[in-house]
């Protein structure tokens, strides 16, 4: 059998479920059952269900991680109590909230209320259906990966507005203010490094983009761009430094002020959903997504998933960078987080698109090599 | 966006208690501000009045929770004065170590609350794991981590313990390195100097104007401090320098605020060693009847007698660790003080609130505010 892959996963799975259904039916329903389009779509449905379970899992995962971590920076332990060092807090969390009453203030505008937060993560789910985690593992019909999440990544200052908006307080309003504008002023910037690396990778498919590494990994020429693409992040994320749309000192809980219980929950989760998609990227555009480098003896790689594990230890160091940062520096001004999007950022990322067209041109750069397309 | 009023308070964690800053807004910018106290009024100059002297300690406790030992170190001098009674020189030494720890205590709990302010997590957390070491030896003297209820008019409630002295120089020793920490991890940010340089100025004419006082009227550069202008307890035999900075911002006040604490730490190796080395009693001898017991409150026998003791006023004034307090008690013979009276230094601090808040952004205010140190307990009373 070759190597398994997530469409094959899933069609197999699907198969051996409609036979089994099969036999047990009479001949009319079992026609049904097993005919190729049924069975194809039940593939699509598990396959969706694979990777929404994934996603969930290693958001909440992830949550567990910073707290891990943030705990160690901050020398204490973080959760402990809930499973093997705290590992089931996070669902306890997460079922607390579901558990509470969301309460809707008098004034707000019900649509807007629940649309919002609804919609965010909606859209953030969607982009983990496009992003590929190892070879095989990925929707692998789209050429233009990268452009797409990155859309659908830019969806949320929308939608973000629209949730503080119709909370009707002051604060919601402000938090959504500096969100949509910090958003929209970081996109620039964080576009501009997602194209010097489609530039030397000469495509907008991840998967080319990552076999694109095989002879280096794209940070090492591309520092600038990664340095752009990171803060940029950080900004699109809005952790620290750049909270400030959730600045708990001056805006109470920012744009998520008045939601309470599982819409809470939503906009939490959307929020570790969103630096998970952040460090994902990260890994795929300048940390050579799941390959490891040629010098590492081929035991770490030969045996089967080893693709998912590299990614996935990967987009950990990657978040655990974001948790030191976190840990170790204050939140900036609108002003001065603006002043530094439009006045460093951009610049910088105009230099590393050039810097991007000369490694192109060039072909092979000392210390780093060669591409590997002619 | 137009302007508009928003309430920061009472429930708002800019404020760090029970207080109200309404600000008037346009869009980011402050156009006007308007501090509104009086949420934590519990009427404790009052209730002082139905109270024996020593019964008010409990109170003073209560007036800043996080320097209640400088509270009651304020209220027993000037009842001190007005009942005509010399406490013993260690006593007068106990207190000063217990203001100087308070006064450590309290600079690391605004350390802590002042970085969370400007969203730097992980020092809230060490302050407050090094307050616990303060809190740990106030604990194995009066037995209380936050209300101590310590000083006695004539001394103090009871001795130190023998291993009082060892353990306050290992707390010494570590927080001398903590504090190096501390300052590596806020000067060394150029975010920290981006958030806090040029803010919230209040110059010296305007503090003075305003009855701005403590680590605040120290960062405009004014020299002033109770502790050497007008010395209390027996701070004239100790060696130390009044910290002072020349910003009059938020990072002066920083620096201000860190400097006291090493000088802090310097009065009190000073008095510790002092301690070490001076056994004897730390109540007053003589004391009337009614003020004798240092443990059990004195009974209700008596309670509503007047008896003819020598009247007389008191008036102190200590540095408390956010500035100048002042306490008036008037004695006219009987068993509980007729009148109490406080003066606290963050009231006026905070009245001042429009000279340096109007003209900065929104996300400014919690450094600035921050920065004033406000202990809402000890501005309501």
């Amino acid at each position: 059998m070759s190597q398994a892959t997530l469409y094959s996963v899933s069609y197999d799975l699907s198969n051996t479920i409609a036979s089994a259904l099969g036999s047990v039916l009479p001949s009319g329903a079992r026609d049904l059952i097993t005919s190729s389009g049924v069975v194809t779509g039940f593939a699509v449905v598990i396959f969706a269900v694979i990777i929404l379970a994934a996603t969930m899992l290693n958001t909440i995962l992830l949550i567990w991680w910073e707290r891990k971590l943030l705990g160690r920076f901050m020398d204490r332990r973080g959760a402990m109590h809930v499973g093997f060092a705290g590992l089931l807090q996070n669902f306890a969390d997460g079922f607390k909230l579901f558990r509470k009453d969301t309460v809707k203030p008098r004034e707000a505008d019900p649509l807007g209320f629940y649309f919002g937060p609804t919609a965010y993560m909606i859209t953030s789910l969607a982009i983990f259906g496009i992003l590929p985690i190892s070879s095989g593992w990925d929707t692998g019909a789209l050429p233009l990966t990268l452009l797409l999440a990155l859309a659908i990544f830019a969806f949320a200052p929308l939608f973000i507005f629209v949730s503080a908006w119709s909370s009707n307080n002051k604060y919601s309003l402000m938090g959504g203010m500096r969100s949509a504008a910090q958003m929209i002023a970081y996109e620039v910037p964080l576009l501009l490094a997602v194209v010097s690396v489609v530039i030397v990778a000469g495509s907008f498919d991840l998967n080319t983009i990552v076999y694109e590494q095989q002879n280096y990994w794209f940070w090492g020429p591309l520092i600038l761009a990664l340095i752009v693409f990171v803060a940029a992040m950080l900004a699109e994320m809005e952790r620290i430094p750049f909270d400030l749309p959730e600045a708990e000192a001056e805006l109470v809980e920012g744009w998520n002020t008045e939601y309470g219980g599982m819409f809470f929950a939503f906009f939490m989760f959307t929020d570790y959903l969103r630096a998970l998609v952040g460090s994902v990227l990260v890994v795929l555009l300048f940390f050579g997504g799941w390959t490891l480098p040629s010098w590492v003896p081929s035991v770490a790689t030969s045996w089967p998933l080893a693709g998912i594990f590299w990614f996935m230890v990967k987009t950990y160091i990657v978040f655990g960078v974001f948790v030191w940062i976190r840990a170790s520096l204050p939140r900036v001004r609108t002003d001065q987080l603006l002043r530094v999007g439009w006045n460093r950022m951009i610049p910088l990322g105009l230099v590393s698109v050039f810097v991007a067209a000369l490694l192109v041109v060039a072909k092979c750069v000392w210390p780093f090599g060669c591409l590997p397309t002619p | 966006m137009s302007e508009m009023w928003i309430n920061m308070g009472p429930q708002h964690p800019m404020t760090h208690g029970l207080w109200n800053l309404r600000v008037r807004i346009d869009g980011e910018v402050v156009l006007d501000v308007d501090p509104e106290m009086g949420y934590l009024h519990r009427g404790i100059e009052k209730i002082s009045e139905d109270r024996h002297y020593n019964e008010v300690v409990t109170l003073m406790d209560r007036t800043c929770y996080v320097a209640g030992l400088a509270w009651e170190h304020l209220y027993i001098l000037a009842s001190e004065q007005a009942l005509h009674i010399t406490p013993p020189e260690r006593a007068q030494y106990i207190r000063m170590t217990c203001e100087e720890f308070q006064r450590i205590g309290s600079h690391i709990m605004w350390y802590a609350a002042f970085v969370n302010d400007i969203g730097l997590m992980t020092p809230f957390l060490y302050g407050m794991r090094d307050r616990d070491l303060v809190l740990d030896l106030f604990q194995s003297f009066t037995g209380a981590r936050m209300t101590y209820e310590y000083m006695r008019v004539g001394g103090v409630r009871n001795d130190l313990p023998p291993t009082f002295t060892d353990q306050a120089r290992k707390v010494l020793d570590w927080l001398t390195d903590r504090f190096r920490e501390y300052d590596q991890l806020c000067l060394g940010s150029s975010i920290f100097h981006k958030r806090c340089d040029h803010l919230g100025v209040l110059k010296a004419n305007d503090c003075i104007a305003h009855g701005v006082t403590g680590p605040m009227l120290r960062s405009a550069g004014v020299k002033r401090d109770l502790r050497k202008d007008r010395p209390y307890a027996r701070y004239d035999a100790v060696d130390f320098d009044v910290a002072v900075a020349d910003g009059a911002d938020v990072t002066a006040r920083y620096l201000v605020r860190m400097e006291e604490m090493r000088q802090s730490i310097r009065i009190l190796r000073q008095t510790v060693d002092w301690l070490e080395h001076h056994p004897g009693p730390v109540m007053a001898e003589h004391l009337p009847r009614w003020l004798g017991a240092p443990y059990a409150p004195v009974g209700r026998e008596g309670y509503l007698l007047k008896r003819n003791y020598a009247k007389g006023v008191g008036f102190s004034a200590v540095e408390e660790p956010h500035g100048e307090a002042q306490a008036y008690v008037v004695n006219e013979g009987t068993e509980h003080p007729y009148r109490v009276k406080f003066r606290s230094p963050i009231f006026a601090n905070l009245s001042a609130a429009r000279q340096y808040l109007v003209g900065y952004r929104v996300a400014d205010i919690p450094p600035i505010m921050g920065s004033v140190d406000p202990c809402i307990g000890e501005v309501d009373r």
